[in-house]
């Protein structure tokens, strides 16, 4: 096999298309997406807005068009409990978890681009982050509701009715 | 002659039991309750005690001056898992309070990716790296077969615990 081997003088003309394994070509139509909604939330800003940057810059690098980056109101879930051990019921200790939000909209990705993206930015999600994504597809019309159904019907006369 | 009558009336008439109610049941609450006003804090003593960063600060100054030990998405609004997560984390703090006796400099933290736990720690420089290498292979293997997930056990030396302050 002289595939790749370098003779001197010589040129190869005889060289197969370097096909990569991870790659697979299909005929099928894609989906295609209108909107692809990436909501993180996280209980440190820092880090979402760490992860912001990063997701933004994704986006670019791959030519994805990025419609809007918007954060949505932190939601606190807050307890109260007693502090002391035993008796003292009006002092009392409070605790809270804050969720902060970030949300990430792209916009008119196929099928395969949205794959590619989602892997890429998920596998990179730090620690203590949670992500949820939601999908909005483009469908074509379906047959049966394309043409009017008054248009359709056979032609009746009318009859009027005198009483 | 009245009494005994009234007596053998009442008895007579029938006792309403409560009807058993299948869902109901009753719980006993057995773990002991947390006294708020001392929790996690080193109270103040004479100036000979060193104390590091992470024990110097009270939990009011999580998300201030302090990061969280245990990282996971249990606590997020709108996720499940937390109190699992809460159970795991105590397992394995104990675990390596005694695989690593005497070693570790100060808590580790933990950190879930996914599937995957990484358990970042600290230690101070006391036994042998081939012991030491010993020592990870073995946590590993043994969390990894417990949690049935993949556990990474990253480790850090340090020549002597880092003192932030005395108290």
């Amino acid at each position: 096999n002289l595939m790749g081997v370098r003779l001197a003088g010589s040129h190869v003309t005889t060289q197969e298309p370097k096909t990569n394994p991870l790659v697979s070509i299909s005929d099928e139509p894609e989906t295609l997406y209108k909107r692809l909604s990436v909501l993180v939330k996280g209980h440190d800003k820092a880090v979402l807005d760490s992860y912001e940057y990063f997701a933004v810059l994704a986006a670019k690098e791959l030519g994805i068009s990025v419609e809007k980056v918007h954060k949505p109101p932190k939601k606190i879930e807050r307890l109260t409990l007693l502090k002391s051990v035993h008796i003292y019921k009006k002092h009392r200790v409070q605790y809270e978890m804050r969720t902060h939000y970030m949300c990430l909209e792209l916009k008119y990705l196929t099928s395969s681009t949205a794959a590619v993206y989602l892997e890429y930015v998920q596998r990179n999600l730090p620690e203590g982050v949670a992500m949820e994504v939601k999908k909005t597809k483009i469908e074509k019309i379906p047959e049966h509701i394309q043409e009017p159904v008054w248009n359709t019907l056979p032609q009746v006369e009318e009859t009027e009715v005198k009483s | 002659m009245a009494a005994p009558a009234a007596a053998r009336a009442l008895r007579a008439v029938p006792r309403i039991r409560p009807l058993p109610v299948p869902d109901a049941t009753r719980h006993l609450h057995t773990t002991p309750a947390c006294l708020k006003t001392r929790a996690a804090r080193v109270r103040v003593g004479k100036g000979d005690k060193p104390v590091s960063y992470e024990k110097a600060h009270a939990p009011h100054y999580i998300a201030h001056r302090k990061g969280w030990l245990s990282l996971h998405t249990g606590n997020l609004a709108g996720e499940a898992g937390a109190a699992e997560r809460a159970v795991e984390d105590a397992f394995l703090r104990r675990f390596l309070y005694g695989t690593f006796p005497g070693a570790l400099a100060d808590e580790a933290v933990l950190k879930r990716r996914g599937n995957l736990l990484v358990i970042c720690a600290v230690l101070a420089r006391g036994l042998a790296p081939a012991k030491l290498y010993f020592l990870v292979g073995y946590a590993e293997t043994l969390l990894a077969h417990f949690y049935k997930c993949p556990v990474r056990l990253e480790l850090q030396t340090v020549p002597a615990k880092v003192v932030y302050k005395y108290l």
